[in-house]
């Protein structure tokens, strides 16, 4: 069993706060997703539950027990690098046995292993050639039979796809899903790109500026963020989000933004008066040609990409506001044009001028 | 996965005349940088060399006056030469003193290196002092030395302190310990040239695989054997080299203090053909000699071409994939 | 509280080690430094003084200034030339290093873009430094003396041009290695011959590797011994053979004066070497090291 705790963990570099008093529970068998911007601290995090960065404050227990003080080779967990870290010098074979070899274990059930793992991340016909020989996805797949052969409780991997082209990053994404699934393991996994974490994820962690801003399920990230932060985070193309300010008319409330308003729906009918941003996702957004919605907008761009078509709005701001359409039916529509659009009421966001949602009533 | 440049010559010959001037032009540009080595080396290294060759086999004295006039000895100088008990010495005294300063600037330069390797308090401090023995001119390193190690100087008097028994060798002018004295002196002087290299090779081993190994249970001692060294061997071998063929050459510690002395304690390759040369005046001994050492050098220099290359291709294509993968 | 105890205890033991070598690295310059200030009385004192007690300028002002009131010796007084050993050692090693880092850079252009030398030759080209200069100093003299140059700059600047020349290459060929092609290419496109891009476009873009390239073999040829020893009779000397001279006379040891003298000659090559100390490492790797 390895369950890990993270408990008020800090980590400071100088004056710089890379992890501030960070608190997570990872349950056996998880995929758990450490997501979020270049230097919100996922990375230190990881690097620290290796062992490879002691903590400031806080502690790190795997299993009830406090391993800060263990070298990283005593904690049991296997660990998977961004530029796949191969030994230049060894051949593949080389490579993946060496976990087994500090271990003491003797050459033919080595032999057995190895080839069982090569077998399973389909790289046997690599077992003997030179990592600088191997392409990058080889190269990578070879780093994760490394980690697999040793037979961890735990898995981590920092940013392991990152240095892949798009095709590969897929491919060997599918990879980890497979793993994770066949091994049942603990995966925790870093990574800055937001589609990774939806689809790899058991548990997203979202950090920013060295804390947790939200964890929970993609589903829940995604349709429950806890602030502006997240909600622009995820989701591709991103939520759209127009600054305003919520009025209280007559009990009623409005959304005012630039160039148009709109009637709050039901649950937010309270919502205190000030600054606000309202949040939509494109997909959430009707496009009607010639008829009634609840703003309208002129077209700015019009992208049909076969399987949908995306048309980018002018909503008063830099940042156009966008609606899916599916299929390509509105790829006519003109630039210029005024298209009414229809708001999912049960898909609105508001979001306050601190950043956190709105809850509705 | 690379991809091979194509050189301008395996362009297909039915170029067009824009190409082929093109060509000229890269051949005429190319023909004119290397115009001046080919110069120097025409004009300057072959007469010297040739003329070197002419003494070896003609026997001449400065009062001869005329070149010309010596007299065509055949291989009498060289056996003269290989025949002489002091020039075996000689040879042997280059070589041990070579080898000893060698192994002893690697030792301590890697000791240096691997304790500099990772980034602490004071490094830049550390670092400063510890290449400026090497920014002192070999000159001044031999005088120094005669004043520090004088037998009621400040080094016996340091070490006596310290030690508490009376240490009074006389470092420089007892012939059993000036060879190793001078060695000591050389150490001290080029054990920064090991350090840097050493240090730059040690600094450029990435650390990921390092972390690696470590996740996998390799202990500090097994990190090293495995993984350290063999990604350093490169750098290792070009210190050894470079350290080694500069000390075979050593002039100004064995003469300009010693002499080659006491008696011919010192008295290393280039400080006996000094001697032969310029004091006995026997030229043509002199060339003979410097021929032979010259040949002794080029074998040395061609082995060490060879093992530097195949590091340097090893080390390339260790590194191949890497660039392609970021 | 293993994990840091043990941390703490290599700490520790690191300190101490590199103390002591500094240590060592340390004295013998001190010790020059000290004993240059120190009066003739104290510089064959038994137990030794190892700071002068009280530190004098005399030696500086005999050795470099001529100060006939401070001369200990005869001798002292008839070799003041130090000073122009100098002049003379400033415009050699300046000369001929600025003749092999021109030559090299451009040469090293060739190899770099044009491979006008293959991997083989470059390290033959490193190689050819590696000979003992002890090999051609006497045909070289010989050779010297028939053309007029020895006893004379130009001939000692040219032979170490020719032996710092492939430093010069194998030094800024790692340099230019790191320009961009395309560059060179952007300024082929506008209409610049190759000359120009390379002294116009090239070499400006890597001026603290050229500088570094410059001083580093500046200390080369300031320090060089053996060939100036041979090279240089009576109308040129240059520092190291300037002391050496202090060495033959025979009036006993002058330590204060060669001191003094020494530290002259040291000072300028350890503030240049200090300077460019970040480019050290990168001089010496001759392609061993991955970048």
């Amino acid at each position: 069993m390895a369950r890990i705790e993270l408990v008020g963990l800090s980590k400071t570099f100088g004056s710089v706060v890379a992890v501030r008093n960070l608190s997570l529970t990872i349950e056996d068998g998880e995929f758990v997703v450490l997501v979020g911007p270049s230097g919100c601290g996922k990375t230190t995090t990881l690097r620290m539950i290796a062992g490879f960065i002691d903590a400031s404050a806080g502690e790190i227990r795997i299993d009830g027990r406090v391993v800060n003080d263990l070298e990283p080779r005593d904690r049991g967990l296997g660990m998977v690098f961004q530029t796949h870290a191969l030994f230049p010098h060894k051949t593949v074979m080389q490579n993946i046995e060496f976990g087994l070899r500090m271990k003491g274990m003797p050459a033919p059930e080595r032999a057995r292993r190895v080839r069982e793992v090569a077998e399973m991340v389909h790289i046997s016909h690599l077992l003997d050639t030179m990592p600088g020989q191997c392409s990058g996805g080889e190269a990578q797949r070879v780093a994760l039979a490394r980690t697999l052969v040793t037979q961890p409780s735990t898995f981590l991997l920092d940013e392991p796809l990152s240095s892949l082209d798009a095709k590969l990053r897929r491919e060997l994404r599918a990879e980890c899903d497979r793993l994770h699934q066949a091994l049942k393991r603990t995966f925790i996994y870093v990574t800055h790109d937001q589609e990774e974490a939806m689809t790899l994820a058991d548990r997203i962690v979202v950090m920013r500026a060295g804390e947790i801003v939200q964890v929970g399920t993609p589903m829940e990230i995604y349709s429950d963020p806890a602030n502006y932060f997240v909600a622009d985070f995820f989701g591709s193309p991103s939520m759209n989000l127009l600054a305003g300010e919520i009025v209280q008319t007559n009990g009623s409330g409005r959304f005012r933004g630039a160039g148009f308003e709109l009637a709050l729906p039901d649950g937010f009918k309270s919502a205190p008066a000030g600054a606000a941003t309202l949040g939509i996702r494109p997909e959430h957004v009707g496009v009607t040609l010639g008829g009634e919605g609840d703003i309208a907008l002129p077209v700015r761009l019009v992208e049909p990409l076969g399987r949908d078509t995306l048309l980018y709005f002018d909503a008063g701001a830099e940042r156009a506001f966008i609606a899916v359409s599916e299929g390509l039916d509105m790829a006519d529509v003109k630039v210029g044009a005024r298209i009414a659009l229809s708001l999912d009421p049960r898909r609105l966001y508001l979001f306050g001028a601190d950043g956190r949602r709105l809850a509705p009533s | 996965m690379s991809v091979a440049a194509v050189p301008a010559a395996s362009i297909p010959s039915q170029a067009s005349p824009r190409e082929r001037s093109r060509q000229r032009a890269i051949r005429r540009f190319r023909w004119s940088i290397l115009a001046p080595l080919i110069l120097l080396l025409a004009f300057v290294l072959m007469p010297v060399l040739f003329l070197q060759l002419y003494f070896s086999f003609h026997q001449w004295t400065v009062y001869l006056g005329s070149w010309w006039d010596a007299e065509f000895v055949g291989l009498d100088l060289f056996r003269e030469v290989l025949t002489d008990p002091r020039f075996g010495w000689a040879v042997v005294r280059s070589l041990a003193f070579a080898t000893g300063s060698t192994i002893g600037c690697f030792v301590i330069g890697f000791a240096l290196a691997y304790l500099m390797r990772r980034p602490f308090r004071g490094q830049a401090f550390y670092y400063t002092v510890f290449i400026l023995p090497m920014l002192t001119v070999p000159v001044v390193v031999a005088y120094t030395a005669e004043m520090l190690l004088y037998q009621s100087g400040p080094i016996n008097d340091l070490i006596s302190r310290i030690s508490g028994i009376d240490f009074k060798p006389m470092w420089l002018t007892d012939p059993n310990i000036a060879l190793p004295t001078v060695m000591l002196l050389e150490i001290w002087n080029w054990a920064p040239f090991s350090f840097i290299i050493l240090l730059a090779g040690l600094a450029a081993i990435p650390t990921e695989p390092i972390e690696a190994a470590e996740i996998l249970g390799a202990s500090k001692w097994r990190i090293f054997w495995e993984v350290e060294l063999p990604l350093l061997r490169p750098v290792i071998f070009l210190a050894l080299v470079l350290r080694f063929l500069e000390a075979m050459a050593e002039f100004p510690k064995t003469w300009a203090l010693l002499q080659g002395g006491p008696g011919t304690a010192t008295e290393t390759l280039p400080v006996y053909i000094f001697l032969t040369t310029w004091q006995y005046f026997e030229i043509s001994k002199g060339a003979v000699m410097s021929y032979l050492v010259m040949l002794l050098m080029i074998v040395i220099v061609l082995f060490a071409i060879r093992l530097l290359r195949r590091e340097k291709q090893s080390l390339d294509a260790m590194y191949a994939g890497q660039k392609a993968a970021g | 509280m293993r994990k840091s105890r043990r941390r703490q205890l290599t700490a520790i033991l690191r300190y101490v080690l590199l103390t002591g070598w500094a240590v060592v690295a340390f004295f013998p310059i001190f010790w020059m430094i000290s004993t240059s200030f120190k009066p003739d009385t104290q510089w064959f004192a038994w137990p030794p003084f190892y700071f002068p007690h009280p530190p004098t300028l005399s030696n500086y002002l005999n050795v470099w200034f001529g100060a006939e009131e401070y001369a200990a010796t005869q001798y002292a007084i008839s070799s003041q030339k130090p000073l122009i050993s100098l002049l003379n050692s400033t415009i050699i090693a300046g000369t001929a290093t600025l003749l092999s880092v021109l030559f090299g850079s451009v040469m090293a252009y060739g190899v770099s873009r044009y491979r006008i030398l293959s991997e083989t030759r470059m390290f033959q080209l490193l190689m050819l430094r590696m000979i003992p200069p002890i090999v051609i100093v006497a045909p070289l003299s010989l050779y010297y003396s028939t053309l007029g140059l020895l006893d004379s700059m130009t001939g000692l600047i040219l032979i170490y041009f020719l032996t710092t020349l492939p430093y010069a290459v194998w030094m800024t060929k790692s340099f230019i290695d790191e320009v961009p092609r395309e560059i060179e290419q952007a300024a082929e496109i506008l209409g610049a011959s190759r000359w120009r891009t390379i002294f116009e476009i090239v070499l400006p873009l890597i001026r603290s590797g050229l500088v570094a390239t410059f001083l580093f073999i500046l200390i080369l040829t300031w320090s060089e011994y053996l060939l100036a020893l041979i090279i240089t009779k009576t109308q040129v000397t240059t520092l190291p053979i300037e002391l050496s001279k202090y060495q033959g006379t025979t009036e006993g040891r002058v330590y204060g004066r060669q001191a003094a003298l020494a530290v002259g000659i040291t000072i300028p090559l350890m503030i240049v070497g200090l300077i460019i100390r970040k480019h050290l490492a990168r001089g010496f790797s001759f392609g061993m090291v991955r970048r």
